[in-house]
């Protein structure tokens, strides 16, 4: 027992040197006073500008940290090049788990420890927007430059925009599709087309059980139901812009529309495949309704599977109300409780990450996500993107509703399953669905922003 | 029934418990060596079809793996070793010592064991903030060096130390640290072995405190660099089975170190007498 608790002993204090040397966090650089105030170097930017030709924290040398939950990679070469102009600031990226990161920024900002900037997902505008800072950019310059940035004015002040928007689309598999005898010719552009194609790539064995699903939606109409709507004309939020608008006729359509495609059509069972994504990728569904993100899973989890990707369809061959909901990928935000000079470099650093066309198209084709940055829209590499390229032609057609809380599409994916799974009527479903939804919002502070959609008067 | 039928039953339902709790584990062994892929299949496979070694090549690329490891070995050590002397210290003094309002200070340590740990997150953490001591090993430390079950597991087994042992080392002019330090300690081994195991345990797989209090990622700890492999849109299943696999080890060292006193304690501490 003494051999172990010395051994133990000897252990630790070895051990305690590695802990003790992290003890002071060095700097991710070493920082220099900046005494060049003109660096002639370009201005970046059409409206929204970045000019380097100045002195940050009067060139006095200062740390500030970033914190990301993920593209660390992408973010350090947006922060390289930055530092590369500013030999005195450095910017120290620190990356966090996703699903804890809501936890501990809040508490971070909230006691002045936090990052001076930090990622921002827009289901967690109530908790952050507190403590936020507003952009020291004009609005003007803002909305000329990023597609839906007007959506995002709060009091005349602007804590954060939308980088990139993802939305829905199809994903089909391209193996199926050419055994089907199906081609390009084929890829449908409305429901009825959708349903007829879907249904020459179900399979059935001898006793009428599906051994591969035309398509598939288990655990994820969520995603879907509400850009159905849009596609009728339905709102999510009444006039108010507050009363959810779940209980209507057109969510009662959409949603016996979802089951026909089941229980008439038989192109999928909501017993084949407990999720849609995992069906698709292990090649058991053909056809999938999916977000941007999915392409990126795609390829890093089921390489083997050869797949494209189309638009969704709609009730009929013209260009409906909106095609789909959107959402979008916010820009960074900067802490209103780190000091002055913590304030400025991220102030700086904001101006040169909205000007940085470059940086920008990565993180919208590593995500998927259609760029807002109108000079990216046109963008070669963007449009030869298989997602993007199908976003292209819909951008201007899609609906976002605003920062809407998680509640409506969590008690969405309920009230279907209670219909399809329990078989609860339509009715009783949506009007619990629509009491929840109404007590869950209760005391939040949320106002929906669809009444700025581009072609709402055509309701 | 005879002796040695009963003896079989035991044995075979012991085996098939052994086989129910094993198998969750040594499937994801073998899964570390498998594909993302082949882990989310539809068809599940128990052995690698493709073995690769991708996992573990990668591990270190994900994170700082080995810096976070080291991390929490120390933190995990230096706890154990804190909270074994602080619970055989309290031990000690509740089991053989005589005061006023000891039953009451007693029952106040025990109390500590019925408070949700998550309802004192909040309040930590403010006073940490107050104590300066945010994004440091003092606020994962000390806030642990006290332990209600560790000082409750040694008041049990230093009561069952015959009261004239140290009444006769007393009369030998034996101080109060000596008796402490050189009988009282060793005599309660196994007791320490099974804290040691809990201790080290708990420390090791602690993640939203350490999370919380530290900011700078090279004085993480290893569960939250574990958590990185589960993204937004999805989990890096191989990454993650390889890192845990590998940060399992300390673990299983420290059972295989204390695992025979460990089973000695348990049974010793739960009979009195």
């Amino acid at each position: 027992m003494k051999k172990i608790f010395s051994a133990i002993l000897v252990f630790t204090l070895l051990l305690s040197l590695v802990g003790c040397s992290s003890g002071e966090s060095k700097p991710s650089k070493k920082l220099e006073t900046d005494t060049t105030k003109e660096k002639n170097l370009p201005v970046l930017g059409e409206n929204v500008k970045f000019d380097p030709n100045i002195l940050i924290n009067n060139g006095e040398p200062k740390e500030v940290e970033f914190w990301v939950w993920d593209s660390a990679e992408i973010f350090q070469s947006i922060v390289d090049g930055f530092e590369k102009i500013y030999p005195n600031i450095s910017i120290k990226i620190v990356s966090h788990p996703w699903g804890d990161y809501w936890t501990k920024l809040p508490l971070a900002l909230q006691n002045g420890e936090g990052p001076a900037l930090f990622c921002v997902h827009n289901s967690q505008h109530d908790n952050l927007i507190n403590n936020m800072e507003p952009y020291d950019i004009d609005i003007k310059d803002l909305t000329a430059d990023f597609t839906g940035a007007e959506n995002h004015v709060i009091d005349d002040k602007v804590y954060y925009i939308d980088y990139g928007m993802m939305t829905g689309s199809i994903f089909y598999n391209k193996d199926m599709w050419t055994e089907a005898g199906l081609t390009d010719e084929d890829i449908p552009a409305t429901w009825d087309e959708f349903i007829e194609v879907a249904k020459k790539l179900t399979k059935k064995d001898s006793k009428g059980n599906i051994t591969q699903a035309g398509f598939n939606y288990n655990s994820d109409v969520k995603s879907m139901i509400m850009g159905l709507n849009y596609q009728k004309g339905e709102l999510l939020f009444k006039e108010d812009g507050k009363t959810p608008n779940i209980n209507n006729d057109t969510m009662k359509e959409n949603m016996q529309f979802l089951l026909d495609l089941y229980n008439v059509h038989g192109i999928g069972s909501k017993d084949f495949g407990v999720t849609d994504a995992e069906s698709f990728g292990q090649g058991q569904s053909a056809m999938v309704y999916k977000w941007g993100w999915y392409y990126n899973q795609l390829s890093n989890d089921y390489p083997d599977i050869n797949f494209g990707v189309f638009r969704i369809p709609t009730p009929d061959k013209d260009v409906p109300f909106a095609y789909d909901r959107y959402n979008g990928e916010s820009t960074i935000g900067i802490s209103s409780t780190v000091d002055d000079a913590s304030k400025e470099i991220a102030q700086a650093f904001i101006r040169y990450f909205m000007s940085n066309d470059e940086a920008l198209k990565e993180l919208c084709i590593k995500y998927s996500i259609f760029p807002s940055k109108k000079t990216l829209a046109e963008d070669a590499d963007i449009l030869s993107h298989p997602v993007l390229k199908t976003l292209s032609t819909t951008v201007d057609y899609l609906i976002w509703p605003g920062p809407f809380p998680s509640t409506i599409e969590t008690t969405l994916q309920q009230s279907f399953e209670d219909i399809i799974y329990n078989d609860s009527s339509i009715e009783d479903s949506l009007e619990n669905g629509n009491n929840k939804i109404k007590a869950d919002m209760e005391g939040v502070d949320f106002s929906s922003v669809e009444s700025q959609y581009k072609h709402i008067e055509n309701k | 029934m005879s002796k040695k039928a009963k003896s079989l039953i035991l044995h075979f339902v012991l085996i098939i418990l052994v086989v129910i709790t094993i198998i969750p584990f040594l499937w994801m062994v073998f899964s570390s060596f498998k594909t993302n892929s082949e882990i989310t299949s539809i068809t599940p496979t128990f052995l690698p079809k493709l073995f690769t070694f991708n996992n573990y090549v990668n591990v270190q690329k994900s994170f700082n793996f080995l810096r976070l490891f080291a991390n929490s070995l120390f933190l995990s050590v230096a706890i154990t070793a804190i909270v074994i002397y602080t619970s055989t210290i309290s031990g000690f003094v509740f089991a053989k010592y005589k005061f006023r309002g000891k039953n009451l200070l007693f029952g106040l340590v025990l109390g500590t064991m019925m408070i949700p740990w998550c309802v004192t997150i909040i309040p930590r953490y403010s006073m940490m903030l107050d104590f300066k001591w945010l994004d440091s090993y003092l606020a994962i430390i000390i806030p642990a060096a006290v332990s209600g079950f560790g000082i409750f597991m040694m008041r049990q087994s230093i009561s069952t130390i015959p009261n004239e042992m140290l009444e006769a080392a007393r009369i030998d002019g034996a101080s109060e640290w000596f008796i402490f330090h050189k009988i009282v300690f060793p005599l309660s081994q196994n007791v320490i072995s099974s804290i040691a195991i809990f201790q080290f345990l708990w420390s090791w797989e602690d993640y939203l405190w350490p999370y919380l209090i530290i900011s700078s990622e090279e004085k993480q700890v290893l569960s939250v660099g574990l958590k990185m492999f589960n993204g937004r849109y999805g989990t890096d299943y191989g990454g993650l089975f390889a890192a845990t696999t590998i940060s399992i080890i300390p673990v299983l060292i420290v059972y295989l170190i204390f695992q025979k006193r460990f089973i000695d304690g348990i049974a010793a501490s739960s009979v009195k007498g």
